[in-house]
């Protein structure tokens, strides 16, 4: 601690030179990171490079929406946001949690969260994607972008609901019908979109650079259409082609960065294994996790209820036609012969789940590209094989919706009836 | 009226759909303007009918003698009448082939010498000359930009019909500028504007934009081979032996789950149920079927939420197949309850884990991985689509997909806040009857129908 050097530890089969170039690559690909120097004071734990490093890691960890709103916040929003994101991602050590939140102190501890992040995934990868400039007209067909909208109103601040409001039924069916009324604005939205964009890439056929493109997309249309758009498109693509270059260069030095790493960790005092974690009573702003789970665990409740009044009788059934069985030879084989196949189809249906979803669904924004011909088969994904694999998710959930309907029905059913004095007549059925 | 805590969660619930279709509504309807605009003529840059992004001070700079001195007045006066003579003498040519539809006077006397190709094939040194005299410096990086930008024409080969079709019209976005300085009498409206449809295949993006964007692709593509490089290897060793190391240093016992991957065994789950049930309802139902030859009623086309299934009759001199396939749909039920305990009991663990630290504060646990599992090849990823029809089809069913997996979401959520409150009520004897007339139609026919109730006053 205190040692001034310059230069770096000197870290075996290295330059002397090495470090600093890899972690001013990786810093330049973070867009506007921290210096090197600042990552060598972390490693001493210097409160200076602290303020630093949080900035870093809260750029990091925001969601690209949210970023500029937080960073209003002040430093202490930003600590505490940093520590919550952490915990959120499974972030093992317990000593970042209880750094204080002024966010003077913990650069060591920092660096090795953030050394944790670029470890477990495509950390820079991701952050590039996240803003990466968009040239085509993308359309994704993977569900994912869904909850990226369902997030969006999640993490407004404080759904201003009042504590004790009571609604009226009606408010909710109102509600309900002007969510279908915007669903349906939003297809026939989405259908002059389609048409339009189609014309577009119709009338600019065989002008792209790029042959296997074949025409421009819209974004590149407005482009030469508003000289002013397209020097900002230009600037935004050449900041990161910076960032990919410098991303480019740190994947090849990246190795004697872990090495350093190394050393960094056994520099740090040793925990007290037993120590728990405490616990941090953060305001919940929202439930959607623990709702989610509560909405899971009383359907398999449910399930298992009623898979016991299936099983009860005829397991009862069952006994009393095998007492007079049992000593029939064949009936043992056959019992036995039943149970495996039971087994092996039980076993090939938790597979069904136990598998990490389908493997060959394409994720992310898909660039639209117009081509009638098929010549440029085998580069992308077709729309018609998108097209069958929406329209029987489309069939599975109309399943889901329709099973859920009935069994509110049925329900329903059996309360009304408890009534008297009143005949409940259905709507006509479909 | 609901209940205050019941009201607030399915406020929340629905405000939360509300918001996001409001979200891609605007996404939607931004793109819309865009696509919109492109399609009409295209206004001329720098004419105070464009854009409003050019902003006032253009207008201004434009009607005010931004134009310069009387001088190059003149000159361009001059200019501007040899011009419209040639375009005169074109006239005569072009009019023998094909219908023109440029109103030729009124493009000849509009000639910017600013403008491109065209005037240059006629004119080379004319137009280049007068281009680097405009004065005004916002008409210079206007012209030069329509000029840089503006539809560059492919290497003229064709005849000279079309040559000169081209001439008359693409001064559409490079002029202008001029319009409102030298308004000759001849004051035109707006010449003819530039199309997509007409000349969209002439557009040809700037040269540097183009280097950037291959730049570009060609980097991207350098990202993702260079996770399968050799030193990956060692990098990829490295990092997982600093992993293990940190999660050894900080004392706990096993990998705590993040939040994304609890929520994704949350849903692991929450489909194992659905296919659990799904297998259940086949089974009884298979069993009905066998025994429906008896008489028995059917509690419906398979929807047997509710009620408990009817009692198999006991046949004293079944066949053996019949007890066999007896056997088996009992073995599968019960194995099928086995499962189903089992996951409840991975909830559970969930839940116990969770306790350990509450999910932070409005976190969107998706903020770092927009996509769960994305496809580690970072290259371009196309959609190919071969008609309108084909897209329109693709894209209304991206939205139905959306919207029933949000249907089936509230369907949920309704069920949970709402039929507690319809049974509570049995007790009482008359539960609120707008209550459950509503609350049906809600549940089970989302919204669109209503049941009817009918007081049964005994008579007499």
């Amino acid at each position: 601690m205190g040692r001034r050097r310059r230069g770096v530890d000197r870290t075996p089969g290295a330059g002397s030179g090495a470090l600093p170039e890899a972690i001013a690559a990786l810093s330049r690909a973070l867009s506007a990171g921290p210096s090197p120097e600042t990552f060598r004071r972390a490693k001493f734990d210097r409160p200076e490079a602290a303020p630093a490093l949080w900035q870093l890691l809260f750029r990091v960890l925001s969601p690209t929406t949210q970023a500029g709103a937080k960073a209003s916040q002040g430093p202490e929003a930003q600590v505490r946001f940093v520590k919550a994101a952490l915990r959120c991602q499974g972030y093992p050590r317990p000593a970042l949690a209880q750094l204080p939140e002024d966010g003077s102190q913990g650069s060591r501890e920092l660096l090795l969260a953030l050394a944790w992040l670029l470890a477990r995934g495509p950390l820079l990868e991701q952050l590039l994607a996240r803003t990466r400039v968009r040239l085509g007209d993308e359309m994704t067909v993977c569900e994912c972008e869904d909850v990226a909208y369902d997030g969006a109103s999640v993490g407004l601040p404080a759904l201003c609901v009042e504590p004790n409001l009571h609604v009226d039924i009606r408010h909710v069916q109102w509600l309900m019908g002007k969510l279908r009324l915007r669903w349906r604005n939003l297809v026939s939205s989405q259908q002059e979109q389609c048409a339009l964009l189609s014309k577009v890439h119709l009338y600019t056929r065989g002008c792209h650079s790029e042959r296997s493109l074949g025409h421009l997309s819209a974004t590149e249309t407005e482009l030469l259409r508003d000289p002013d758009g397209s020097r900002q498109l230009l600037q935004a693509l050449e900041q990161e082609n910076a960032r990919l270059e410098a991303a480019v260069q740190w994947r090849r030095r990246e190795l004697i960065f872990w090495q350093w790493m190394d050393t960094v960790l056994d520099s740090c005092p040793t925990q007290a294994p037993g120590a728990a974690p405490q616990p941090m009573f953060l305001p919940r702003i929202t439930d959607r996790g623990p709702r989610q789970w509560g909405l899971v665990a009383g359907e398999l409740q449910a399930l298992q209820e009623q898979l016991q009044a299936a099983a009860r009788p005829r397991r009862a059934a069952w006994e009393a036609q095998v007492r007079g069985r049992s000593q029939d030879p064949a009936w043992s084989t056959t019992w036995r012969a039943v149970r495996q196949a039971v087994d092996l189809e039980l076993v090939a249906l938790q597979g069904a789940w136990d598998r990490s979803g389908t493997p060959a669904q394409p994720h992310g924004p898909h660039r639209l590209v117009r081509s009638e011909s098929g010549a440029l088969a085998g580069r992308g994904l077709w729309a018609a094989e998108a097209i069958r694999a929406l329209r029987s998710k489309e069939a599975c959930l109309e399943v889901a919706l329709r099973q859920l309907q009935g069994q509110c029905r049925q329900e329903l059913a059996r309360l009304v009836g408890t009534l008297s004095g009143f005949i409940w007549i259905p709507p006509p059925g479909r | 009226m609901l209940p205050a805590d019941c009201s607030r969660r399915l406020l929340a619930e629905l405000r939360g759909a509300l918001d996001a279709c409001a979200e891609r509504q605007r996404q939607l309807e931004r793109s819309l303007r865009v696509s919109r605009r492109l399609l009409r003529a295209w206004e001329p840059v720098g004419s105070p009918t464009a854009e409003p992004t050019l902003g006032p001070d253009t207008q201004k700079e434009e009607l005010s003698p931004g134009t310069p001195s009387p001088q190059d007045l003149k000159e361009l006066e001059l200019l501007t009448q040899a011009l419209e003579k040639a375009v005169r003498v074109r006239k005569g040519i072009s009019k023998a082939g094909a219908g023109n539809k440029a109103p030729l006077p009124k493009s000849g006397s509009i000639v910017t010498p600013a403008t491109t190709a065209p005037l240059q094939l006629r004119a080379p040194g004319r137009a280049g000359s007068h281009a680097s005299e405009t004065k005004a410096p916002r008409g210079i990086c206007q012209t030069k930009a329509p000029a840089k930008g503006h539809p560059q024409h492919k290497p003229l080969s064709s005849g000279d019909r079309t040559s000169q079709e081209r001439a008359s019209r693409t001064t559409g976005p490079g002029l202008g500028l001029r319009d409102q300085a030298t308004a000759p009498p001849a004051a035109q409206p707006a010449p003819e504007a530039f199309t997509l449809k007409e000349k969209g295949n002439l557009l040809q993006l700037p040269a540097a934009f183009r280097k950037a964007a291959s730049q570009n692709s060609r980097l991207w593509a350098q990202m993702s081979s260079t996770e399968t490089s050799d030193s990956a290897g060692a990098t990829a060793t490295a990092k997982a032996q600093f992993l293990q190391k940190m999660q050894v240093a900080s004392g706990l016992c096993g990998p705590r789950l993040s939040a994304a991957e609890m929520e994704a065994e949350v849903r692991r789950l929450q489909k194992a149920c659905w296919l659990l049930r799904l297998r259940m309802q086949e089974e009884v139902a298979a069993g009905q079927e066998r025994g429906g030859g008896h008489g028995r009623k059917r509690g419906g086309p398979g929807w047997l939420g509710g009620q408990p299934a009817p009692q198999p009759t006991p046949l004293p001199h079944a066949a053996p197949t019949d007890w066999k396939q007896e056997l088996r749909c009992l073995l599968t039920l019960e194995g099928l309850q086995a499962m189903v305990g089992q996951c409840l009991h991975r909830l559970q663990e969930l839940q116990a884990e969770q306790q350990l630290g509450p999910w932070p504060v409005g976190l969107p646990p998706r903020s770092l991985s927009p996509c769960g599992e994305e496809d580690p090849s970072w290259g371009p990823r196309l959609l190919l689509y071969s008609s309108t029809q084909e897209l329109q089809t693709l894209a209304a069913l991206r939205l139905r997909v959306a919207m029933l997996s949000q249907q089936v979401h509230l369907e949920k959520v309704l069920m949970a806040e709402l039929l507690p409150l319809v049974s509570a009520r049995g007790p009482q004897g008359l539960p609120g009857l707008p209550l459950c007339r509503a609350v049906h139609s809600l549940l089970c026919d989302a919204g669109e129908r209503f049941p009817t109730i009918l007081r049964d006053e005994p008579t007499g």
